[in-house]
This record gives structure tokens, sequence and C-alpha cells, in this order.
């Protein structure tokens, strides 16, 4: 289920309820697994048992690697888990797109190849619970953490509902040792994490889905031109959108894991306010870049050995985070640009070494990082390399005389609230949420609290998925 | 504060439901979607139903359910969804076994002879599945639309601050010229045309302006041919099971007729289905009685006359079909002249 849906509600004001009564930590675990596996067959009952099968083959893999005695049993066992997961990721997730990207490829090396179609259903949220439990094995094979010592509080760990299907992509030393003792929601962190829940259910419901979504779907849906103005506008709300739904998501999530007295890293931090793109990751879905840096990045060679390979093991780590959002070629070119950008990056800094910028040179590079990253949105939010060409053209100003797409009110609307997305991340850039609401008056807060919660009932909404959840 | 914050949302939510009572929303109206739609296409899994209505917006705002039930005894699935091809949902009826009854094809020709299922074609693939997540929160929703009439998607936040620009960009065609609220749907999907919109000027002339009087390109000769071929194996299929079909043309405005004709002439469309599908029908052209209709419009009755109009087409198809038989103690024929509001 989502969390903008009625059925949510009820869910977890029972949760919640459960969660509250006198009962032994052990039996409130269980009722949290219980309804996590809810949570997730709502969706399509039957795919509960992928989320078993991830979670026990870890659970085994991991155990035998602890009692391997040579390395050699160590990495077979390491190597299970990643195939395990791996395995039902690329079937679910790349199988179709492997054999149609055969068949494209098949002409230049003489081979007429028809693609078979699988119509194959992906599971919700397999990119995230897979990454999830691969770190736990690979956690304990590294020796970077001891294994749970019990099955429900690992299972827990990969099941959670508040980051099941959308991320936080949870750690198991940040999320199993919380297990370990008794949690109930103090007064402070029931209030806390209903606000946070309003705040996320505010960005999805009324800011991505009520208002930018249609601008978005306005230009990037339709198979006619569109000139610079609409070209920009669309995808100006898609850098809103995307951050409004996958931001709104974690806050929500985060939110929901404080009501149950569960901390859950940050997964954004204001990174429309970046000043450069390893600054704009250190700030965007911190727990996948965060994922990708150790799992992937260093283990290919991080910057360890030499400037050419560091540059390789960048745009390696980028052009497979693209891959992991999704089964298409564009979403690749998406990481690959971001990969060129972190590349260009890093050599930029090496040639000025020395060079310090003034305020206004940050606040130039600033608007420049947000720029670059509207432009590899492009990639990733058009269906097709033909549509993302034609609204590249669209915002240079060469698609001919295409006819005006929106309206004044969605270009007045897309502005605005993107402006206003720039200026609070502007204001946010060294600052956290709590420390800013810690400031800020209590009236002012209470006001704009329920003017958030009052729009997100005014809009109500359709119950759209999130935009991560196709991830 | 967090009392406060719960004050304050409560106040500002009683507020908005003033409003939107004031706007001529209320409570009950159920709204109509593709899961409505599912909800009612479940009961031939678990029920023998003895007919059932698909096609376009008209068929489904021009039938008066309760009266259909009084000429009959019959009260058939309504099945027709706004925006759709009714040709795609036979063939789903013709696909299910279950189904042996009667179906009642809604076409407006233009609508009806076309490749694509149209708008909510979505309620053909949630026919198939459904997650429950989706079922449970389309039911506690029923609940709270029973009471609140706020909950109406046209009357959205978003969707009110979009209708605000009425088209400043010169050459755009904008949220303004989306269709509004047109209909009332109440439990079972009886549904007719929304009581302000008969009454609001400004409204019916921007329903009128949203239709532009159905102008058009000409239908494909491909396109009518696939359309006659698909309909008699649908027709065939229904029959084989001792079911039969129906078909029902409901009236449009005499401008919107004239368009109509020109992408596609009776006897090209209607004429040429009915004998392709070796099947019999109602068309308004051929009910001397309830000419002259109420189309506030231009495109659907207005509740009063979808009484009539149902009261018309029902006696007419008795008259074709043994499986519809007028009860003895059916209420009188209606005509033109009973269409008037509360009768």
């Amino acid at each position: 289920m989502v969390f903008n849906s009625l059925i949510f509600i009820v869910f977890f004001a029972i949760v919640l309820g459960l969660h509250s009564l006198p009962l032994p930590w052990k039996l409130k675990k269980t009722n949290l697994l219980i309804a996590s596996y809810i949570f997730y067959a709502a969706w399509n009952p039957p795919f509960v048992i992928l989320l078993w099968v991830s979670t026990v083959v870890d659970w085994f893999a991991a155990r035998a690697l602890v009692n391997a005695e040579g390395q050699w049993q160590r990495r077979a066992w390491m190597l299970v888990s990643v195939i395990a997961n791996l395995g039902m990721l690329g079937y679910f997730k790349y199988g179709q797109f492997l054999v149609d990207s055969f068949a494209a490829a098949a002409p230049l090396i003489g081979l007429h190849y028809v693609p078979p179609r699988y119509d194959i259903v992906l599971p919700v949220g397999i990119s995230f619970y897979t990454f999830a439990t691969m770190s736990y094995t690979l956690d304990i094979y590294l020796r970077r953490a001891k294994p749970a010592t019990n099955f429900l509080d690992y299972a827990l760990f990969v099941t959670f509902f508040p980051h099941l299907v959308a991320g936080p992509i949870m750690r198991p030393t940040e999320l199993v040792p919380q297990f370990a003792t008794p949690r109930r929601a103090s007064a402070d962190q029931l209030r806390f994490g209903l606000a946070l829940m309003t705040l996320g259910l505010f960005q999805k419901v009324v800011l991505a889905d009520g208002f930018l979504g249609p601008v978005v779907e306005t230009v990037y849906d339709s198979d006619k031109p569109s000139g610079w103005i609409d070209s920009w506008i669309a995808t100006f709300a898609f850098s809103g959108q995307i951050f409004c739904d996958f931001a709104g998501y974690s806050t929500t999530a985060i939110g929901v894991a404080l009501c149950l007295g569960f901390a859950m890293p940050d997964n954004f931090r204001f990174p429309y306010a970046s000043v450069g793109f390893s600054d704009f990751w250190r700030r965007w879905h911190i727990s996948l870049s965060s994922w990708l840096r150790d799992y992937l990045y260093i283990p290919l060679g991080g910057s360890r050995h030499g400037e050419l390979r560091t540059y390789a093991s960048l745009m390696g780590t980028m052009l497979i985070g693209g891959l992991w959002h999704g089964a298409n070629w564009t979403f690749v070119v998406w990481g690959g640009l971001h990969g060129a950008y972190l590349c260009g990056e890093r050599l930029l800094r090496k040639l000025f070494k020395g060079f310090q910028a003034g305020p206004i040179a940050i606040a130039g590079f600033a608007l420049l990082t947000f720029l670059l990253v509207n432009i590899a949105w492009v990639f990733f939010r058009a269906k097709t390399f033909g549509k993302a060409w034609s609204v590249l053209a669209g915002m240079i100003g060469a698609s001919g005389d295409a006819a005006p797409r929106l309206a004044a009110i969605s270009i007045g609307t897309t502005v605005a609230i993107v402006a206003a997305i720039l200026a609070a991340h502007w204001a946010m850039r060294h600052r956290t949420l709590e420390a800013a609401i810690g400031r800020t008056h209590p009236a002012l807060i209470t006001a704009l609290w329920a003017a958030m919660g009052f729009a997100v009932i005014a809009e109500h909404g359709t119950g759209n998925a999130f935009i991560y959840f196709a991830f | 504060m967090s009392l406060a914050v719960t004050i304050l949302v409560l106040l500002a939510t009683a507020a908005w439901e003033w409003q939107m009572r004031q706007l001529g929303l209320t409570p009950g109206d159920l709204g109509d979607n593709p899961y409505a739609w599912v909800e009612e296409r479940r009961r031939i899994d678990t029920e023998p139903v003895s007919a059932a209505i698909v096609g376009d917006s008209r068929i489904l705002f021009d039938t008066d359910l309760d009266h259909f039930q009084r000429l009959t005894g019959i009260r058939p699935l309504q099945l027709a969804l706004p925006g759709t091809n009714g040709r795609p949902f036979l063939e789903n009826l013709a696909d299910d076994p279950n189904f042996k009854g009667l179906v009642i094809v809604g076409m407006t020709d233009v609508s009806y002879f076309r490749e694509k299922a149209g708008w909510m074609k979505i309620a053909l693939e949630l026919a198939k599945f459904e997650s429950p997540a989706k079922r449970g929160s389309f039911l506690i929703g029923r609940q709270l639309e029973m009471h609140l009439a706020f909950l109406e998607q046209e009357y959205r936040l978003s969707a009110l601050v979009a209708r605000l620009d009425p088209d400043w960009r010169t050459g755009v065609e904008g949220p303004y010229d989306d269709t509004w609220k047109l209909s009332t749907t109440l439990d079972g999907r009886q549904t007719y045309m929304w009581p302000r919109l008969e009454h609001d000027e400004r409204l019916r002339a921007h329903g009128r302006a949203v239709w532009q009087a159905f102008k058009g390109p000409v239908v494909k000769p491909e396109v009518i041919a696939m359309t006659l071929k698909r309909t008699r194996a649908a027709v065939d299929k229904i029959r084989a099971r001792s079911g039969d079909v129906l078909f029902v043309r409901p009236p449009s405005a005499p401008d919107f007729r004239v368009n109509e004709d020109k992408r596609l002439p009776r006897a090209k469309g209607w004429d040429a289905l009915l004998a392709a599908a070796r099947a019999r029908g109602a068309h308004i052209d051929d009910m001397p009685t309830v000419q002259g209709l109420s189309l506030p419009e231009g495109s659907h009755l207005s509740k009063a006359c979808a009484t009539v109009f149902t009261d018309a087409y029902v006696r007419r198809l008795a008259e074709l079909s043994p499986r519809l038989t007028i009860r003895p103690d059916a209420p009188p024929p209606l005509a033109t002249k009973d269409c008037v509001p509360g009768r």
C-alpha cells in the first residue's frame, strides 16, 4: 500500500495502537513483522514469497559465512547471497530489457532476433530490499558488522514497512540494534513524526501529484514537440516533482518510523542547494549514494589507484547507479551524465586547486549545478531517446514552430513552486530541519503544519504510486 | 501544538466542506472511476446477471436504472464508462464464460467506431487484477463519500486553481478546456447529469464548448471494417452461451448530430453494425415519442429526460427481444412532454 492512501491511514492507526499496548517486546516486534508483510502483500500477495526468499537466503548465507573456515568458503557464501539477490532483480527487472537490448544489437553482428514478450510484472520495491539484504551479507563478509543474534530482528530489519519499498536503504547496523531493546515514541517523537508525515504527504499529494505532475505529463507524455518555454518549464516541474515525490516518501517514512519509536537516517539534505555534483550526491538519495560508494565505487578501486582508475570507478558506479533506477538505456545515459559531471568537477578541482570561490561564484556554481541536473533529468523522465532529444531541442529553441502547450497558470504555479523549493533549500543549506524548527516561533510552526494538513485534505489526490516504486 | 493543529485543520476542513456544498456538491455523490466499474463488474463472478449495459457516457447518463427495473423487473448491471469505446467492454463480457445474459450496448457511433478503448481503458486491466490495497482504499473512500461532499475529484485544490486560467496564453488548450464535473453517481453506478449543470448557464456553455460539437476526422474505412468484424465475433460468442446483444443509440443535440453524421453516417455505422452482427437495436431516430429531449450541454440528457428516454428504449428493446418483458404493473409510457424535473 502507499502512504498516500486511505487504507494506509487505517493500517497505520492499527499498527500504532498495537505498538502502544503494554505487550512483551518480542510480541510487538512480531506484530510489526506481520504488519510489514501485510503492507507488502497489499500490492500483490504472491510477491511476498520473493521477500521471504531474499530474507532467508541472506540469513543463512550470513550465518554460513560467519562459520566458514577458509576465505574461499566465505567468498562462496557471499557470492550465494549476491547471485540470489541479483538473480531475482535481474529476472524481474532486467529480463525483458536484456533480450530487447540483444535484439537491438543483433543486426550489428548479422543476426536477426525477434525478442519474446515475457510480460514480467515488476515486484514493487525489489531494488530496495535486495540492496538492503545484500548489504547485510556484504557487511558481514567485509567484517563491518556482526550478524543479527536472532532471526526476528533480522527479518524485521529487511521487512520493516516504513523503508521496505522505497527506502531509505537501511544498513543492518542502523536498524538491527534498535530492535534489541523496547522502543516506544515519546510525546515529542510522536509529534515530530506526525509533522514529518504531514510534510511528506504535502510534498507528494499536493506539490508532486497535484500541481507539478500534470505539467510534466503535458510535455513529456505527448508526441508533439514543445517550444523552449514549455520544455524548460516541464523539466523544472519534473525536477520539483521527482524531489517532492521521493523526498516526500522518505520524509513520510522517517515520520512513520519515528511515531513507532525508531530512528531512520535522512535520505535528502536540500539537494537543490548543491554546489557541484559531489555535493549533490551527498544530499540526494543519500542512502543509495552511500550504498553505491561502499559496495561499488570503493571495491572498483575508488580513488586509491590513481586518477584514471578513479575516473573509471566514478563512471562505472554512476552508469550502474543509472541502470539501478530503471531497465532502460535512458537511465544509463542519466547515470553517465552524472558520472561525467563528477569526473569534470574532479578535474576542475585539480586544475584550479587554489581557487577560493566568493559568495557570487558559489551562487553561480549552485545555479549551474541545478541547470545541469535538470538537463540530466530530461533523460530520466523521457521514456525514449526520441522524446529526450525532442525536449532538449525544445530547450535550445530548435523545435521550429512548436505550438505552445502549457497554460499560463501551469507556468505560474511551476515557477512559484520550484522557486520556493530552491529558496528553501538555499536557506537550509547548512542547517537541519530539527534546528530550523527549534528556532521558529511555535505559532508559525502551528500555522504551517495546519496549512499543509488542510492542503493535503483539500487536494486528497488519487492515491498515485510514488515514482520510485517502479525502481 | 498538536491539538491546535488538529483544531485548525478540522475548522478549515469544515469550512471547505460548507463551501463545496454551496457549489452544488453533495454527500452521497460517489463519483465514477474504473475502480467503481470493477466493483460492479465483479458481480458477474458471484451472482447471475441477466442484463448488463456497456458503452460510453451517453448510455451511462441517459439510463435510469430504477425505471428500467420498474418496467421489466430487471436491474441491469451498469458497466458503461465515460470516454470509452463500448466495443472492448462488449468483448470483455464475451470472453467471460460466467456471463450468459443480455448485453445492451449504448453507442455514440464515433465513439464506438474507433480502435482504442479510450479514456478509462484501465478498467479492463483492473478487471484482471486489482491490488487489495487499491480495493481497500476504494471501499473506505466510498464510506467517506457518503458523508463528505468535498471528496469530489473534479473539485480538488489543484483542479480549482488550474481552472482559474481561461487560456490566458494564446494558442494553448489548458486545463480550462478539460471536461469538468458533469455527473452525479449514486450506488450501483446510477449516474445522472449533475443538477447544477442543468441550471448553471456558465457550466452548460463550458460543457458545450469542450465537446466542440463533436467535430473531428471522418472514421476510416479500415476502422469501420475492424469494428464490424470484432463486434460480430463478440456477439456470436455471447449468443453461443445463449446470451444476446442489443444496441441503443442515445440522442445528441442537433448541431452535434450533424457533425457526428459527417464523420460516420448512420448507413455506414449503426445500420452496417446491426447488419454485420445480425443484431437489433433502438435508435433515437426511430423513437418518435421522445424527440426533442433536453440535452443541457449537448451530449447528455437531463435527469428527468433520462427517465423518459429509458422508458422509450426499454419498451422498444422489449419488442425486439424476449429477454426483456414489460411487467403488467409497469407505469404507463412516457413521452417528451413528461420530461419534467421531479415528476
